[in-house]
């Protein structure tokens, strides 16, 4: 049901648009990253960090509009829901941004030296994130739970990757000493992927608090992380 | 700032002051209330929303009988203050008013001197004996109702020479002199403005340490603000009765989530 103010139903549009124009920049920057690091095109690299600008300004037009409505409207129930929501979902996907761009400077990096023999199994880790990325997006527009949801149970299987990675990473560098920097960059560009991973489910949390009310709950099936010591 | 104690606005568990059971009130063949049942809890602001004419004032006015007054006014159902029913033919309906005070939209003292207007309540329930007693009470009343300040050099001056705020808490302060238990106010911020409903607001805050208050708002902002439960009122029916941060953030009702976002058609 529209608001009898019908300016309030715009603003709220508004903020929602930005968010979706956000979501679609994340998703280009971070398809480009990959591709850059799959076809080592640097130039292609330079132009995703470049780009990254843009979805900073969007967070903080979103922010301002966000505040500005929170201030002038005094929002309630859902529609505050809707805007809180906002606020959260604009900055992480600025992080994912920043996630993006950090993989096409490493990119860059990598470009420097041979091939890596690992690139294509952080392509396919990278293609599952992007994946789940545009779902939970998806899941926004079109306020589906159960979507959101299935996004968030799936993220153990990226995590699952990264630890298959880390673990053919390591080995591939103790046998070559002369991978060690490449292999390096390939660890962080993994470890960035495993993070939008993170990122994302965040999301699918904010779709469901949206539309129930109620956090979604913090026992999501997780992989369990390698590289750290046994305590 | 009083209203952000957020961890103290979920209402804490406490008793019922009054309760309302399968509560009906017709005005010759209208029924403007249909079966209403509510708890009011005591030290408890409970707010009263919903859009105009869906019976907030007739369902305020059951609780202190001021129906009663009304020509073909009929009420149907119980309501129990401290479990006792004060419909029952025993209560004294001006006695029950002592106990269950009321404040209303407009500003209305008495043309009589400010200390007039606060001690005509003790005065005529003959709560007092003496004038050192009156004085004593009429101060202590103007105090909490925070007029003091404002009124102690002009007690002889009539109270509708005060302003538009200042008459409202001398309102207040004439509901509480004959120390009620329960403060029934009818959108007493509405002819005010907002560093005077601010002072209200606070007031109403600082006085549900003594008493249950309820209070009708059609701002919706003032009963997130001053509430610690509120009740959504629709078509002579309470659709929703919940803590009140609650109904301003998750609403159970789709018709409450309507009226509370301004999307009431
Ligand atoms: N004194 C009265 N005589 C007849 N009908 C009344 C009287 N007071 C209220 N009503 C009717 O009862 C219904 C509820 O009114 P009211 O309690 O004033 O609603 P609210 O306070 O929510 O605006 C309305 O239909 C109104 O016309
Ligand atoms: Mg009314």
């Amino acid at each position: 049901m529209p608001h009898i103010v019908t300016a309030f139903d715009d603003d709220l549009m508004m903020i929602q648009a930005r968010i979706s124009e956000m979501g679609g920049l994340a998703e280009e920057l971070l398809a480009q990253a990959l591709e850059a690091v799959e076809k080592r095109d640097a130039a292609l690299a330079e132009r995703v960090i470049a780009r990254d600008k843009r979805i900073d300004e969007l967070e903080i037009e979103v922010e301002e509009a966000a505040t500005q409505l929170i201030a002038l409207r005094q929002p309630m129930a859902k529609d505050l829901r809707v805007l809180i929501s906002a606020l959260k979902i604009s900055t992480t996907l600025e992080r994912i941004g920043d996630l993006a761009k950090n993989i096409a400077k490493r990119a860059i990096v990598v470009t420097k030296h041979g091939p890596v023999k690992l690139t294509s199994s952080i392509i396919r880790m990278g293609r599952s994130t992007q994946a789940q990325l545009s779902q939970v997006l998806n899941a926004y527009t079109a306020r589906d739970t159960d979507a959101a949801v299935a996004v968030w149970q799936r993220d153990v299987e990226v995590d699952e990757m990264y630890n298959a990675l880390f673990r053919e990473l390591l080995t591939y560098m103790m046998e070559d000493s002369r991978m060690i920097t490449a292999g390096a960059q390939m660890l962080f560009i993994a470890k960035n992927l495993e993070r939008i991973g993170d990122h994302t489910t965040h999301i699918s949390e904010m779709v469901y608090y949206i539309q129930k009310g109620e956090p979604l709950g913090d026992d999501r099936p997780k992989g369990e992380p390698v590289g750290l010591d046994a305590e | 700032m009083t209203n952000m104690r957020m961890a103290e606005q979920a209402a804490r568990h406490q008793d019922n002051k009054i309760e309302a059971r399968d509560v009906h009130v017709y005005y010759g063949a209208n029924e403007a209330i249909k079966g209403v049942d509510v708890d009011i809890l005591d030290k408890t602001v409970t707010a009263f929303i919903g859009p105009s004419g869906c019976g907030k004032s007739t369902f305020l006015r059951c609780l202190n009988r001021m129906n009663d007054t009304i020509d073909g006014c009929r009420i149907t159902g119980q309501i129990l203050m401290d479990g006792d029913d004060i419909y029952a033919r025993s209560v004294d309906p001006v006695q029950l008013r002592a106990k269950v005070g009321m404040v209303f939209q407009k500003p209305n003292p008495f043309p009589k001197s400010i200390y007039d207007n606060v001690a005509y309540g003790p005065r005529i329930h003959g709560l007092v004996s003496n004038k050192a007693d009156l004085d004593e009470v009429v101060e202590k009343s103007l105090r909490r109702a925070a007029i003091w300040d404002e009124a102690k050099d002009r007690l002889n001056e009539p109270g509708t020479g005060l302003s538009g705020g200042q008459q409202q808490r001398l309102c207040i302060a004439r509901a509480i002199a004959t120390a009620p238990e329960v403060l029934l106010m009818d959108e007493p911020c509405s002819a005010l403005d907002p560093i005077a409903t601010a002072q209200i607001e606070e007031l109403i805050d600082e006085l549900r340490s003594s008493f249950s208050v309820v209070i009708v708002t059609h701002s919706m902002q003032q009963a997130a603000r001053v509430s610690q439960k509120t009740a959504f009122f629709h078509l002579g029916e309470v659709m929703e009765y919940d803590d009140t941060p609650k109904i301003f953030t998750n609403p159970e009702n789709p018709k409450t989530q309507d009226y509370i976002t301004g999307r009431y058609g």
